[in-house]
């Protein structure tokens, strides 16, 4: 079989953040059990932030890397968003523009809430795998912007505010998906997937999320384990303890992955509570570091946590991870692959916590002020000018030169502009 | 004896609130007593749930045990899924 994966992948985190314990003492929530929730900072997304300038932000640095014939390979550009700006139009029409495709490229969108990301690299895979264009590459970009706009009313539809607005973030990740899989090698044929109608939490209005945490959260444990079932029905010798030297799972919040592990861990490997906690350290912890920065990202989730995890792993022996995915609604995903030292030191060269730690603290009032902002950029906006647009790109450049931010939308198109 | 097998669930399930919250052990729990009034975050709510669906050997879907209220309805569900109602 020929390999296929992860040549290259990034993420982006935006340029403004909160911290999430001051934004919950803000809102008088209960921060009594605050620690265990695993949370730190979130992304805010401002106003010249939208999910394209997030996912052109995220993939420029892949691009930049490569020569023009290698970038002209590009031939199919997915993104995956729950944040659409438009039902018709892609955000990776902008992102083919913007980030200078070749225009022989298929361009689309996929959406199945948080799943989306992993929809779109196994699309890509198969691509890959399928071999009708020999040497093609595909472009992945997950990216998502909450909003905080929730749809109240209604006793079953009530959202638990004390967890959303502090774990709901914005970033992108994107992947250069092709048969020279350098930073992330699938295991081809390993996938559990699993699906079937729940109506957990959803965006059923243009800028509302509503939904039911519990259920789902409640959901989420029954899919960790359910993909991972069917995961070694294909791989029967498949261990959740001993065949994975880490594990990358989606992340609404840290929390919330503890509580899976330690489910997984004690159902399917009878282990102990210290075991447990000890195995989360090891195996865990590292790919819910960037989420601690970020808060949820939605589509690119899991792939901020295979990018913690291989930033800040131990490769000196090629190792393997496993790697949760989950979008309501619902799908999910369990699957795998290897990573060597090569893709790991090629992945730190991006130098995305550099870039996380970089950005801007926000005080309460300014992030009171930047929801106020967001206002005027709703989704159907037709005309509006941003403001502050240059203030946004200073923040958090790390080592790259230029941000793109968004300066205008006229007549419903989105004026982009490059910032140095 | 039914009456007995629910009280059974009942002391079970305070049993594991009291591991999950331990901030809210020794006192006693009623049935109409919200999980979130007792302190549970979500975290907390589906770790409880899942302790009693281990202890009772239950193999359901975690999600058919959503939308119970308080204490009471979730001891209520416990029982019937238990029972298999």
């Amino acid at each position: 079989m020929r390999p296929v994966g992860i040549e290259a992948m990034n993420v982006f985190g935006g340029s403004a953040y909160v911290d999430v314990r001051e934004l919950m003492e803000h809102r008088q929530l209960d921060t009594s059990r605050f620690e265990q929730l695993l949370m730190s900072r979130k992304t805010v997304a401002l106003p010249s932030e939208d999910p394209v300038t997030f996912g052109v932000n995220a993939a420029r640095p892949i691009l930049d890397a490569l020569s023009d014939a290698e970038r002209n390979r590009i031939e199919l550009l997915i993104s995956c968003t729950e944040s659409g700006i438009d039902f018709g139009k892609s955000v990776g029409s902008y992102l083919h523009e913007w980030l200078g495709l070749n225009r022989n490229c298929r361009i689309f969108e996929v959406k199945n809430a948080c799943y989306a990301g992993t929809a779109g690299l196994q699309m890509a895979v198969n691509f890959v795998l399928s071999q009708v264009s020999p040497g093609a590459k595909a472009l992945v970009v997950a990216t998502d912007v909450s909003r905080y706009t929730v749809d109240d009313g209604g006793d079953s539809l009530t959202m638990d505010w004390a967890f959303v607005e502090p774990s709901s973030g914005a970033g992108a990740a994107a992947m250069l998906v092709s048969e020279m899989p350098e930073v992330f090698q699938l295991d081809v044929g390993a996938n559990g997937y699993y699906g079937y109608e729940v109506m957990d939490t959803c965006r059923p209005t243009p800028d509302g999320e509503a939904g039911d945490s519990d259920l789902g959260l409640l959901s989420y444990l029954d899919c960790c384990e359910q993909t991972f079932q069917e995961y070694r029905r294909r791989i029967p010798d498949a261990d959740y303890h001993t065949s994975f030297d880490y594990l990358a799972f989606h992340t609404p919040f840290g929390g919330m992955v503890r509580g899976a592990h330690r489910t997984m861990m004690r159902k399917l490997k009878k282990a102990k509570a210290a075991d447990i906690e000890s195995d989360f350290e090891r195996r865990v912890r590292p790919g819910i570091r960037y989420a601690q920065h970020t808060g949820n990202i939605m589509g690119g989730s899991v792939f901020s946590s295979l990018a913690g995890i291989i930033d800040h792993g131990s490769f000196d022996t090629p190792k393997r991870i496993g790697c949760f995915s989950y979008g309501s609604g619902c799908c999910a995903e369990f699957y795998s692959g290897v990573v060597s030292r090569t893709g790991s030191d090629r992945l730190r060269g991006l130098g995305i916590e550099e870039q996380l730690g970089a950005r801007r603290r926000l005080t309460m009032d300014q992030y009171e002020a930047a929801l106020q902002a967001n206002d005027g950029v709703r989704f159907g906006t037709r005309n509006v000018k941003i403001e502050g647009a240059d203030e946004a790109a200073r923040s958090g450049s790390g080592e790259s030169s230029e941000r793109l931010v968004l300066e205008e939308i006229r007549e419903f198109h989105r004026e982009y502009r490059w910032v140095a | 004896m039914t009456a007995q097998r629910h009280a059974e669930i009942f002391a079970l399930v305070q049993n594991n609130i009291y591991e999950v919250l331990p901030d809210v052990e020794g006192r006693e729990i009623k049935p109409g007593d919200r999980l979130t009034d007792l302190g549970a975050n979500s975290v907390d709510r589906a770790e409880i749930v899942m302790l009693a669906m281990e202890a009772l050997s239950l193999h359901i879907q975690r999600v058919e045990l959503s939308g119970v209220k308080n204490v009471g309805e979730l001891v209520d569900a416990l029982y019937a899924k238990s029972h298999g109602q």
